[in-house]
């Protein structure tokens, strides 16, 4: 996809980009491949550099061996790179290097190193340059050199599994190795086609590194969920473990929660008659990660109690807000239907907590209290799923907050409510 | 021609009515009660009727005109004024110094500038709407001088001029009329532009109940600084049907009542002479007699001061225009280029006849619509003067900007005037109501006016009323077919000259395309129309372009038939402006017959949605890569 401006320089400053390799080995190479044109001398020359290594190396070691015996001390990239290193020194003509890179791409992962572009292009590198070229009509119509052409296949597809792009110097080597209108080189145009085209296409993005720190991931998920660039996080409680004076130690979990103006004032609206309901834990999946949430919500206002608000033609200084006419919206025009806008009834605030238990979440609510007076009139039940914490006891025991719980609340008719209903997923997720 | 001479006759009657009125007229509500004769009532509209293509051609055929006594006594007005604009006012040094000197001040009051409007038994010049707006073409010159007198007379003292008992008027208005006194408008706070509902000034009546205590702030108060008098809206609590509720009261508050504080002048773009600040109120004791009206009806109150101060701005931004192809003609032609002077080039040229069509257009209807007020009745001219404010503010715009473009980098700089023309009329599409409010004002009073005539016709059809529908089907094609349109503005009964026939024709097809089109969008929307704020645009652009095509064909005709000096050059424009606005409107309202998915309408929405979800423009940078 590059175009061939970019790749002409390249390719003249040297046969094998960021190969690594010695000088001396380079020559060898320019020598190998030089005398790859003609084969009837090929035996003659390389021979005495070859035999040196076999002889130093004659264990018939399988290559999966050659990572576990290389990398005892640790699995990180250097080493991996030292394995790649070890392989390519041993043998001029690479014997076996399908199966060493088959056997490379399996131990890639355990590394840590599948998302490394510059170790996929080392990988690439073990392949001998030119040999798998094609160089007559019938060698180009039948499948050349298959075994390594699956094999370069396959080293793409793990790098498309892995997400990770391959760059102008992935293009160079697969040219040099398997030249062009190859499979592997067809499957590379492949993935410049696609990839670049699937980048962006999620607009919620999740990057790729996740905070470590609960509050903080706390803070990120809750501003995913909370589509309102207004909304508010707050910090009720951070994660710290105390010693009480008879020695045990308490952990206090975190307690992060958002809210956004808007949902203060569909809460200040709220009929304080009606309850509101804590529910939770929702999962929310962030790559590998799972976080959970709970949301403060209630039920959509019945039809018969909904006020509308009544039209005050003294309202606006300049122009009438409404018309005074007998004719709706013709059928042709109606586009108010809308899939998503189904009346669920409001959420009016969202927290996350390590520890999704009544206490913890009260705690949440009176916090919420300091700026929506009202949750101290509204009665407030917990629905709360057991979830992925230890199962929590359902009945009203601790109670800090009297006000929260007012006569139109009965204790038995919470605790049901509490094991049968069902959480609703009320809000929108981003994803 | 006859029919302009009978005008002439009419008009001539209303001058020795103002003696008359005096004795008559107390009780008048109207500000234009001055010239009531109060023999009829006028329930004619002509801006409304053009929502149901029609032409009400006896509203503003032929062009209004003044009788010649009262011609005289205006040139008697204009010559000083105009002198003293162009000797004694230092506009550069009003604008870099952010205030209008005392002498100056002094000056225009000793014109009597101060109360233009007011009736002379008051102490005012008590001239009439049309001879407001010829002096307004010459106050017009610096642009905080006109701020401040505007919102001095134009709104300030409104108030009681409209809705003031007598003794109200008796006690104050003869020191608003010589400017011993300034008046300001308080309307406006923080929370309530345009929303009434949002209004958070108070006024709570005191245990004795002589007085209301005011306590709230106003912001962007014209005047605020120097004002003595003010007219001030507050909330009070008014029992309707038994029930306590919150309305919008009008008082007169003098600055001498004590708790009234101003903050420090704001600094502005433009007009910056002008004194605009915040006012506060602190526990104000106003009087119970100073209630403008009655308590609780300062809404309507507001909406008609707002509503009846607009129609002067199209003759100043007229005057400021013709100014500034004064001042830029004259480079041109001595500015050489190439050996050729900057006019022969035909785009300098163009700009120049942009700011002659504009004038002229500017003009007619500002003269149009104060000629419609003036005459007797109670006219319903708000949506006319609407039209006047919104075409002469943007046109304004445009032509400073394009004079300014003339001169180039000279233009740009300090040294001439142009740069600060351009700064003071900035303002225009921004106050008195700002101009997308005032085309949703515009388009939605002619659909309301339109929807009660048109209702029955639209639900017929939707019925299925088959020989209502065929006979739509039959007009349509008859149109469609080339069949002219007649709504009687030549012919036999004409009141356009056979001269400008061609554009009267245009004129009249628009109109009635424009009649069609209202009904269609009543028959696709109905009143969910409040909603569509992209298609009313669209309709408040198509008859203010209408209402200014009708006023320079009546202008127009009226100047060919008594034979005003230049009216070739008149019957030129007039063309030039009908045939350009032709197809402009025909363009629009094609737009307004497709549906939101062809005319762009949802694209935009689209746009806009995406942007404003993100609060940040939203596309890549080109420079960016994926790979």
């Amino acid at each position: 996809m590059r175009c061939s401006r970019s790749l002409l320089p390249l390719l003249l400053r040297s046969g094998r980009p960021a190969s690594g390799q010695t000088n001396q080995n380079h020559r060898q190479h320019q020598a190998l491949r030089h005398l790859h044109s003609s084969p009837a001398s090929a035996k003659s020359q390389p021979v005495s550099a070859h035999e040196h290594r076999t002889s130093k190396d004659t264990s018939l070691t399988t290559h999966e061996d050659l990572f576990e015996k290389m990398a005892k001390e640790s699995k990180t990239k250097a080493t991996f790179n030292k394995v790649i290193e070890v392989f390519i020194k041993q043998d001029i003509r690479r014997r076996g290097h399908v199966e060493f890179i088959y056997a490379a791409l399996k131990k890639m992962p355990e590394f840590g190193v599948e998302r490394d572009l510059s170790v996929y292009n080392k990988l690439l590198d073990v392949f001998p340059k030119e040999v798998f070229i094609p160089r007559n009509f019938i060698q180009r119509m039948y499948n050349h050199y298959p075994k390594q052409q699956e094999c370069g296949v396959q080293l793409l597809e793990q790098m498309e599994t892995y997400g990770v792009l391959p760059n102008v110097e992935s293009k160079v080597l697969l040219l040099q190795i398997f030249g062009e209108k190859s499979h592997p080189i067809r499957k590379y145009q492949r993935i410049m086609y696609w990839f670049p085209k699937f980048k962006h296409i999620n607009p919620f993005p999740v990057p790729m590194v996740l905070p470590e720190d609960p509050v903080d991931l706390a803070r990120f998920s809750l501003t995913r969920i909370a589509d309102d660039l207004d909304a508010k996080v707050t910090v009720y409680q951070l994660p710290c473990t105390d010693t009480t004076e008879t020695g045990e130690e308490i952990t206090r979990p975190h307690l992060v929660g958002i809210q956004s103006p808007s949902q203060m004032e569909l809460l200040a609206k709220h009929d304080v008659n009606r309850p509101v309901f804590v529910e939770g834990p929702f999962p929310l999946w962030l790559r590998k990660t799972c976080v959970h949430y709970y949301v403060l919500r209630a039920d959509p206002t019945p039809l018969h109690l909904k006020v509308e608000e009544p039209y005050d033609p003294e309202r606006c200084l300049q122009y009438p807000l409404q018309l005074d006419l007998d004719l709706d919206r013709d059928l042709g025009d109606e586009e108010s239907f809308d899939v998503d806008d189904l009346d669920d009834g409001p959420v009016f605030a969202m927290c996350m907590t390590s520890q999704g238990n009544q206490a913890t979440l009260n705690q949440w609510i009176s916090g919420l209290q300091q700026n929506n007076p009202i949750l101290g009139q509204v009665p407030t039940l917990f629905r709360l799923d057991a979830g992925p914490q230890k199962p929590q006891e359902s009945s009203q025991s601790p109670q800090p907050h009297p006000e929260t719980q007012t006569e139109a609340f009965q204790p038995g008719e919470g605790a049901d409510e509490t094991v049968e209903e069902e959480p609703r997923r009320s809000h929108r997720m981003k994803q | 021609m006859r029919k302009v001479f009978v005008l002439t006759r009419v008009t001539r009657l209303l001058v020795p009515e103002r003696v008359f009125h005096s004795a008559v007229g107390r009780e008048a509500f109207h500000l234009q009660q001055r010239r009531c004769f109060r023999t009829h009532s006028r329930n004619l509209a002509y801006a409304k009727d053009l929502f149901l293509g029609q032409i009400n051609k006896a509203e503003v055929f032929p062009y209004p005109e003044i009788g010649n006594e009262e011609l005289e006594e205006l040139k008697q007005f204009v010559a000083p004024v105009e002198k003293f604009f162009s000797e004694e006012v230092d506009s550069a040094t009003i604008d870099h110094e952010a205030k209008i000197p005392a002498e100056t001040l002094r000056g225009l009051k000793d014109l009597g500038l101060f109360g233009i409007m007011i009736p002379e038994e008051y102490g005012g010049l008590g001239l009439s709407n049309t001879m407001y707006a010829r002096l307004n073409e010459i106050i017009a010159l610096d642009g905080s001088i006109a701020v401040t007198l505007a919102a001095h007379q134009a709104i300030g003292l409104k108030g009681i001029l409209l809705a003031g008992n007598e003794a109200q008027k008796k006690k104050y208005l003869p020191k608003l009329a010589s400017g011993e006194h300034i008046a300001a408008f308080c309307l406006t706070e923080s929370g309530s532009g345009s929303d009434a509902a949002s209004i958070q000034t108070r006024a709570t009546l005191s245990e004795d109940g002589k007085h209301y205590l005011i306590n709230g702030s106003k912001i962007w108060i014209s005047n605020g600084g120097m004002a003595d008098i003010m007219t001030v809206f507050a909330r009070t609590e008014v029992e309707v049907d038994g029930v306590k509720k919150d309305k919008i009261s009008a008082f007169v508050v003098e600055r001498a009542f004590g708790g009234v504080t101003s903050g420090k002048p704001e600094d502005k773009l433009g007009i910056r002479g002008s004194y605009t600040c915040e006012v506060s109120f602190d526990n104000v004791p106003v009087p119970v007699e100073n209630v403008i009206g009655e308590i609780g009806g300062g809404f309507k109150i507001a909406m008609n001061i707002l509503n009846s101060g607009r129609f002067s701005m199209g003759s100043s931004c007229a005057g400021m225009i013709k100014k500034l192809i004064e001042l830029t003609s004259e480079y041109a032609a001595t500015r050489k280029q190439f050996n050729r002077s900057l006019s022969e080039f035909g785009l300098i040229q163009e700009k120049f006849a942009l700011m002659a069509i504009n004038a002229f257009v500017m003009e007619s209807m500002a003269y149009l619509t104060a000629g419609m007020m003036d005459r007797p009745g109670v006219p319903e001219c708000s949506l006319e003067a609407a039209m006047v404010k919104v075409f002469s503010s943007e046109g304004g715009w445009v032509c400073c900007s394009e004079a300014l473009q003339v001169l180039g980098g000279l233009g740009y700089t300090k040294n001439y005037p142009f740069e600060r023309y351009l700064r003071d009329c900035r303002i225009l599409p921004i106050f008195e109501g700002t101009n997308e409010i005032l085309r949703m004002y515009i388009a939605l009073t002619g659909m309301q006016h339109a929807g009660n005539v048109l209702t029955r016709k639209v639900k017929e059809l939707k019925k299925g009323n088959i020989f209502l529908a065929i006979g739509m089907v039959g007009k349509s094609i008859r149109t469609s077919l080339g069949g002219s349109v007649d709504l009687g503005l030549t012919g036999n009964d004409w009141v356009v000259h056979p001269s400008l026939e061609e554009s009267a024709k245009k004129l009249e097809e628009n109109v009635s395309f424009f009649g069609s089109t209202v009904e269609m969008l009543l028959h696709r929307y109905g009143k969910t129309i409040v909603d569509e704020q992209l298609a009313l645009k669209k309709v408040a652009d198509v008859v203010i372009n209408l209402y200014a095509m009708t006023a320079v064909l009546s202008r127009a005709s009226r100047s060919i038939c008594i034979g005003l000096r230049n009216h070739d050059q008149e019957v030129l424009l007039t063309n030039t402006f009908c045939n350009d606005t032709f197809f402009k409107n025909n363009f629009l309202m094609v737009q307004l017959q497709k549906h939101s998915p062809e005319n762009n309408d949802a694209n935009i929405k689209k746009i806009a949605t995406a942007v404003l979800a993100n609060r940040a423009y939203t596309c890549s940078h080109p420079l960016e890569r994926t790979f």
